[in-house]
């Protein structure tokens, strides 16, 4: 009689503890249910955004909750192809940060930004850095069809459209501070590629999600908001901007990394 | 009489001169401080630069020598030089203004009277928003605990029900001595042949529903929809892309390069958050942005260096034997986010994978069936969405085009059955081949 009575309720337990199992599955939000074959799920190889506290049934407790998304290591320069000026181009820019990098803008040596010894010397000096990407009326249209694009989506919340800073961001008084491009007429190019890569005042450094071509694109579009007369190439036999004819010399020059 | 109407008339185009002049006066300082200042500087809010309401007031009181502030705005290391209290003023933030050389005392003045007139901004705002995804949160939270509650309770009854049974069992034993011991079993038996029809039928209809719901379970296995994992910070996507029009790719930003769309770091928050602290129960969650970044946003803000890892749930994951890319999907096909990813202009709570009756209400979404983020759901996409229409054709001379061209030129009655249902598929290129995702 005994016997029976442990066999139903280890059938129980067994039912029991399924049920919990199951439902457990179900109802926790955190949980994205079942899954059909987990160790086809998880990928040995790293892949971001992916917690690695199990890999094909094994527990490691040390990588489990850990970045696995995770930045290339420091001065590593990705492959370009080989047309030469491309190269040259996205090679790491000389100008180095201001020394209040840190502090104002989060650039930490620790994370291998390279801070200068001075606030302003570097984005002083900055002002002769000529343009890489020569404009002219061939790839006119389609330099400012990519600036367009980039600004759209990085520039466009809080400079707005037209660039005279009244983006969605500074209409709907969340954002404050966004200059008018118009207002900017006498920085040089140089200083407006050193803003957008390291930041300047309440504007962050953007050099993580652009690339230097990127920036060097939208130096372009946004120098259309700051003159009017920009790529206007039969008004002007002399160029508005100095980026309109940079010649060999001073694009290697400008392109010397510093010591 | 005309003598008195002639003063009446002098009276009020003086009133009409002075009015006029001082508005164009507060005019002025609005327009000057615009363009010269607000970029560093706001009435009541520490930013780049210090606020700047009654700071004439407050460098009076400092102690400050007469003029020196006048002399700081034209250039403040020549102010910095002459006076003690705008050396100290110099220390404020590591950042140096810039020289205004150019601005007399009198415009000067104008700016700080328009900045002086500038009321202060009232507390609250738009708080709301994350209230109700934290108490949606918790409520939620609260459900599932109460289901666990329910099972023990069940359990533990049951438990009892079978020991009382167990114990009643006994005792009967002890009466009927000698009597031949009847099990459970045996008794179970009798009462099954006693009613042999009804318990069959009854044992088969719940077979029947038995094998139907492990079916059903079968169907969800794999399946996400509505998966909406807790996450770290209580983020708005309504407030962030809807009020503020903050493209999707600028947070996003790796969307249009990479496989993944990347959550974006840290630093990409602060672009904006340097600024924005946020009011009401925003503040809360937006410290946890500063404690990540290590940000002290007293005075001018700093960073401190001291930074920690903010641990977000993905909500969408494939599983490893998928490829899907991002970049194909969004820079070649030309799809926009809300396609997959619902329209989250709209969504107040934290995110989750939207079922796909909602991405079906969206205006321009291709019309599926299947459920979201299953390969059904995929490839029912890819046998109705056309190809010729995406951006790497409209700049003319591009890819799909070429595609289209070889097709023609290759096999034309091909192309005409391609073309039966008046458009080119993704399927009708190798959007059905296994190989296109598995491999």
């Amino acid at each position: 009689m005994k016997k029976e009575f442990k066999a139903i309720a280890k059938i129980f337990v067994v039912f029991s503890a399924g049920l919990t199992v199951m439902s457990s599955c179900v109802s926790d939000p955190d949980s994205s249910g079942l899954e059909y074959m987990p160790d086809m799920y998880r990928s040995p190889a790293v892949e971001p955004y992916v917690d690695y506290g199990r890999i094909q049934g094994e527990e490691h407790m040390d990588l489990k909750m850990k970045q696995s998304a995770m930045r290339p290591p420091h001065r590593t320069v990705p492959y370009y192809g080989t047309d030469s000026a491309k190269v040259a181009m996205m090679l790491p820019y000389h100008r180095k940060a201001s020394s209040a990098a840190n502090t104002t803008h989060g650039l930490y040596e620790s994370e291998g930004w390279i801070l200068s010894d001075s606030v302003d010397t570097e984005y002083n000096k900055a002002k002769a850095d000529k343009n890489p990407i020569r404009i002219t009326p061939e790839n006119y249209d389609m330099i400012m069809d990519e600036g367009e694009r980039i600004y759209e989506s990085k520039c466009q919340h809080c400079h707005g459209e037209e660039g005279n800073g009244k983006g969605p961001m500074v209409e709907s008084g969340a954002y404050a501070g966004v200059p008018d491009y118009k207002n900017l007429q006498d920085l040089g190019d140089g200083q407006v590629f050193y803003s957008i890569y390291y930041g300047k005042g309440a504007m962050g450094a953007h050099s993580m999600i652009l690339d230097k071509e990127e920036i060097w694109t939208l130096v372009h579009y946004v120098n259309q908001f700051r003159f009017d007369d920009y790529g206007d190439f039969e008004l002007n036999e002399e160029p508005v901007s100095d980026s309109l004819n940079v010649n060999e010399e001073a694009a290697s020059d400008s392109l010397e990394v510093e010591e | 009489m005309f003598n008195k109407g002639n003063k009446w008339l002098f009276a009020l185009f003086a009133t009409l001169f002075l009015m006029t002049s001082t508005s164009s006066f507060a005019q002025d300082g609005e327009a000057l401080f615009n363009a010269k200042c607000a970029t560093c500087h706001q009435p009541h809010q520490d930013m780049t630069g210090p606020k700047l309401y009654e700071v004439r007031k407050k460098w009076e009181d400092g102690g400050a020598a007469d003029g020196s502030i006048y002399q700081w705005v034209k250039n403040w290391q020549v102010a910095a030089a002459n006076d003690p209290y705008a050396k100290e003023v110099s220390a404020w933030s590591p950042t140096a203004m810039s020289f205004f050389a150019d601005l007399s005392n009198e415009q000067i003045d104008a700016i700080f009277d328009y900045v002086d007139a500038q009321p202060m901004p009232s507390a609250g705002g738009d708080g709301g928003a994350v209230a109700d995804a934290g108490g949606a949160q918790t409520s939620q939270e609260q459900e599932t605990s109460l289901g666990w509650i329910w099972y023990i309770i069940a359990g533990i009854f049951v438990v009892i029900i079978l020991s009382v049974g167990g114990v009643r069992r006994q005792l009967q034993h002890i009466d009927e001595d000698g009597e031949p011991q009847v099990t459970y079993g045996d008794e179970i038996k009798q009462w099954i042949f006693r009613n042999r029809k009804s318990v069959g039928v009854g044992v088969l209809v719940i077979v029947l529903a038995l094998i139907v719901g492990l079916f059903l379970q079968l169907y969800q296995i794999g399946v996400v929809t509505a998966y909406q994992p807790s996450q770290p910070i209580q983020f708005p996507h309504d407030i962030h892309a809807g009020t503020n029009g903050i493209d999707c790719k600028y947070c996003h930003n790796s969307v249009d390069k990479s496989k993944s769309a990347g959550v974006p770091t840290v630093n990409v928050c602060m672009n904006c958050h340097k600024q924005i602290k946020g009011a009401g129960e925003q503040v809360e969650q937006i410290a946890k942005i500063y404690e990540a970044a290590g940000f002290n946003p007293e005075g001018p803000g700093a960073y401190t260096g001291e930074t920690e890892n903010l641990v977000w749930n993905k909500v969408h994951s494939l599983p490893d034997h998928v490829y899907f890319n991002h970049s194909q999907h969004v820079v070649v096909g030309g799809i926009d986010c809300k396609q997959c990813h619902g329209d989250m202009t709209k969504q107040k709570e934290l995110p989750r994978v939207v079922p796909v009756e909602e991405l079906n209400q969206i205006e321009g979404n291709v019309q599926l069936t299947k459920p979201t983020l299953t390969m059904g759901w995929c490839i029912e996409c890819h046998g109705e969405k056309e190809i010729a229409n995406g951006p790497v054709s409209g700049k003319g001379g591009g890819y799909y085009e070429e595609i289209h061209k070889r097709l023609l030129e290759n096999d034309e009655s091909l192309y005409e059955d391609y073309l039966e249902d008046g458009k080119v598929t993704v399927k009708e290129l190798g959007g059905w081949e296994c190989a296109k995702c598995h491999y």
